[in-house]
């Protein structure tokens, strides 16, 4: 065009645009209103012939620029949708023309993908225009001013949906997955990590978004796709799980579930926090900064061994000797070569974190409770048939999304559980009121455990470091709803749990698969490396809680399987006896101090495997983050470095110049953790006690000094922490 | 006379380039060195003293900058941190580990039976 060499072959470009202008148009002498064509139908169709012929046969992307070029989405697609008024569902015409716009819709918004094998000279130069385009179609879809676009395709899909399962024909499921597909794209669309949008990024957010499904009645229909998954729908599970998942990633469960009423009181203290933290940087910064104009000109001598000087300027090196140190330090140039930080940028990201506004807050928290209520079970139980099966339509990605969502919703059924219980003030409630963790069972049965190790497995072999990371989110947020479910009130939650973790205590290859994946941490990202480590500490303190179960609660637990045996047995329903049903309490009371005993002997045996030098490592490359770590974050890290220290005697295993270093540099600075906040006071604490024992230790065995520099092996450690070999390995 | 007549054009030029200097890596050389850990365990019999209880984050910064100008004189042009994970690094050699190991037989109190 313009007479500049089109990127477009000019004969493809004419026939495209001339099929869009005959499509209709708007005009003076209609009152703007939007007159379809004389063969508006067969416009469309020829439209998507040529997106299917062209594009997709010969793989170019020239029609779908020239589409987006000619705004075929704002101008007519759009338009004509919104003149398909609520009552003239049954015009025949009128519908057949809506369902050909959602026809052209779906590849229009399809996403577009990179990878580097098998694009064309044409891909790179469309992709980067069209995805642009796309955020321009979402914006006007979801924006739209003149009909509730998204609820009027739902309605090409109504009639399909109405059939019984087994009725529908192949097009009926066309149908109904074209609009899912639809749907989804809509939610993916968002911009690329690397582009800059230019319009308003308010239009496209994921707040725009729920909003515009929440008003738009999409939400219900969510929730009826996935409520009655196995009965109404089959095979349409991939995508439900698909569009969620672009709903909810890297939302904040917490914020999510903040009372509304406390919501305006925590944004206020949020900004009170937040100006709280700026000020103790500013102290921090202003302390070491110098006290005179920057051409004050201090020139400082450290005055070394031999007679050696070494000049450092500054005035910063006046003070004291650890900040002339570290300037000397600063001022070096050399730096080794790193490599980059593993992780997930585009669309499958989870990690990054999204902020919602007040109103989509309250949309989204009203759909997952509602989710949770009617949807969770018989979705994710489909799914993760589905996966296990490893049925055609679950694709690669699909498993990731899949433990991504069951995290994602175990967290937030805690989060609400939470919100529930001060309201509910009377602690006497009946049993009958509470509710029963029933809601999510289908993610805490045997099979569901089955899928998960096995799926942390194989993504551990081939090295896939975000599905790892997912099941490691989903592992965790399952262990930290048993332990709910062992506080419940409920008798058979308490029943289910302890069976749950009973199984988990005694499975050898999870300890050892949770062990390997803590230790062999490299460069895997931020995000893994936080899954990781909460992992690895709800792991154990999970099960060191079991360990230390007493004996009273054993005894009560048997008791309880004793008194239902017996009343089953006065029902009728004769059972083979367990031999529990015929001991007395005596016995029992024996009985449970000896498996409590032997349990606290295998966390020992189990937290051991904590103790290796990659499993500090993890940590304290986590720990590193410490300026951008979370209160909770860094708790999680305080309770392991105490184990390793204090609990498990293994200090010496921390006495190495770089982690010594890192510890003092946290409480004392400079850019250590802000001395106000309560966080400081227990590291302060922490620190104190190590270096205590470390001074000491150096002391004590001279040799120390030298291995402070080096990993230590296990039997080095052992004798510098007790001062003799290691005679016998302890034996199981 | 004749043979300067072209002005040497002929002649092949042989352009040679001095080879780079070799890179300074701090290696289990380096670090076995007079300078290296030998020095290290001397200075630390001598000077590395501790005032202990209370006084825990004095020690500890006597402690750190005790390393760090050892390390700067070993190897100037690392910073700190960079250059313990050099050390690091090297420890998982077989010398170094050997060396290791004598260091804390010497430390040990000596069995007679073996």
């Amino acid at each position: 065009a313009d007479g500049k060499r089109d990127v477009v072959d000019p004969e493809v470009r004419a026939y495209v645009s001339s099929l869009v202008t005959a499509l209709g148009g708007s005009g003076a002498d209609e009152d703007g209103r939007y007159v379809l064509g004389d063969d508006a139908l067969a416009c469309l169709r020829d439209l998507k012939k040529w997106l299917k012929l062209y594009d997709e046969k010969a793989n170019r992307l020239d029609v779908a620029r020239c589409l987006a070029e000619s705004n075929l989405v704002g101008g007519d697609l759009l338009q004509i949708l919104a003149a398909w008024p609520e009552n003239a569902t049954e015009d025949r015409l009128k519908s057949k023309i809506a369902l050909a716009c959602l026809e052209l819709l779906v590849p229009l918004t399809w996403p577009l993908e990179k990878n580097a094998e098998q694009m064309t000279v044409n891909h790179h130069r469309h992709i980067p225009y069209l995805q642009i385009a796309q955020l321009g179609y979402k914006r006007s879809i979801i924006n739209y001013d003149g009909a509730r676009i998204l609820h009027t395709v739902v309605r090409c899909a109504l009639p399909s949906m109405a059939e019984a399962m087994g009725d529908r024909s192949t097009r009926d499921e066309g149908i109904i997955k074209l609009l899912l597909y639809f749907l989804r794209n809509i939610a993916m669309i968002a911009p690329p990590p690397n582009v800059q949008y230019e319009g308003d990024e308010s239009e496209i957010s994921r707040s725009a978004t729920i909003d515009a499904f929440d008003y738009q009645d999409i939400f219900h229909l969510l929730l009826t796709v996935s409520s009655t998954m196995g009965e109404d729908f089959n095979t349409q599970d991939v995508v439900v799980l698909d569009i969620l998942f672009y709903l909810i990633k890297g939302i904040d469960v917490d914020k999510l579930f903040v009372d509304e009423a406390t919501a305006d009181n925590s944004k206020m203290d949020e900004l009170v926090r937040l100006r709280k933290k700026e000020a103790a940087i500013l102290r921090s910064s202003q302390v070491n900064a110098p006290t005179r104009h920057n051409r004050f000109g201090t020139m400082v001598w450290l005055q070394r061994e031999d007679a050696k000087m070494t000049t450092i300027s500054g005035q910063a090196a006046l003070t004291d000797s650890t900040r002339s140190l570290a300037k000397m330090d600063s001022t070096k140039k050399f730096k080794p070569p790193r490599r980059a930080l593993k992780g997930e940028h585009g669309p499958m990201d989870f990690d990054t974190p999204v902020m919602l506004n007040v109103q989509a807050n309250k949309h989204l928290r009203r759909f997952v409770e509602e989710f949770l209520d009617s949807g969770f079970n018989p979705l994710f139980n489909h799914l993760r048939k589905a996966i296990d099966r490893e049925a055609e339509r679950i694709l690669e990605y699909h498993p990731r999304q899949f433990f991504y969502l069951v995290s994602w919703f175990l967290d937030a059924e805690r989060a609400r559980r939470k919100c529930k219980r001060p309201s509910k003030s009377q602690k006497d409630a009946a049993p009958e009121d509470l509710d029963s963790f029933s809601l999510v069972a289908s993610v805490l049965n045997q099979e569901m455990f089955v899928t998960l190790n096995r799926s942390m497995d194989t993504s551990f072999e081939n090295k896939s470091w975000q599905d790892l990371s997912a099941a490691m989110k989903c592992f965790t947020q399952i262990l930290l709803t048993v332990q709910e479910m062992s506080e419940s009130p409920l008798e058979e939650d308490q029943e289910i749990a302890e069976n749950i973790l009973n199984r988990i205590f005694y499975e050898e290859t999870t300890h050892d698969r949770v062990a390997n994946i803590t230790r062999t941490y490299k460069d895997q990202g931020f995000g893994y490396l936080d899954s990781c480590t909460e992992l690895a500490h709800n792991y154990l303190r999970i099960l060191e809680q079991y360990s230390k179960q007493n004996v009273d609660l054993q005894v009560r637990s048997r008791r309880r399987v004793r008194r239902k045996k017996k009343a089953a047995r006065a029902e009728g329903q004769d059972e083979p006896d367990d031999d529990i049903v015929d001991e007395s309490d005596g016995e029992d009371e024996a009985r449970a101090e000896r498996t409590s005993h032997e349990r606290k002997f295998d966390f020992k045996r189990f937290a051991a495997r904590f103790l290796t030098q990659g499993c500090i490592d993890t940590f304290v490359t986590f720990t590193a983050y410490y300026n951008d770590l979370k209160p909770v974050q860094l708790k999680r890290a305080h309770r392991y470095f105490y184990r390793v220290a204090f609990k498990q005697d293994m200090s010496v295993m921390l006495f190495r110049v770089d982690i010594i270093a890192l510890l003092y540099k946290m409480v004392k600075g400079p850019e250590g953790l802000d001395p106000q906040s309560g966080t400081h006071k227990e590291w302060d604490e922490l620190v104190k006690q190590i270096l205590k024992k470390c001074t000491r230790k150096i002391q004590e065995r001279p040799e120390l000094v030298v291995e402070m520099l080096f990993s230590k092996i296990n039997s080095t450690a052992h004798y510098l922490e007790y001062g003799y070999e290691k005679q016998t390995v302890t034996s199981k | 006379a004749k043979a300067d007549a072209d002005l040497g054009i002929d002649k092949k030029l042989e352009i040679t380039r001095a080879p780079r200097a070799p890179r300074v890596k701090l290696d289990e050389d380096r670090l076995l060195s007079a300078n290296g850990i030998p020095k290290l365990r001397a200075k630390a019999k001598h000077h590395l003293k501790f005032k202990g209880k209370g006084h825990e984050y004095s020690d500890a910064s006597r402690l750190l900058s005790f390393y760090q100008l050892w390390l700067d004189d070993l190897f100037p042009k690392a910073r700190f941190l960079d250059a313990l994970a050099m050390v690091e690094k090297t420890g998982h050699k077989k010398r170094l580990q050997m060396m290791r190991m004598e260091w804390i037989n010497e430390g040990k109190p000596q069995s007679s039976v073996h």
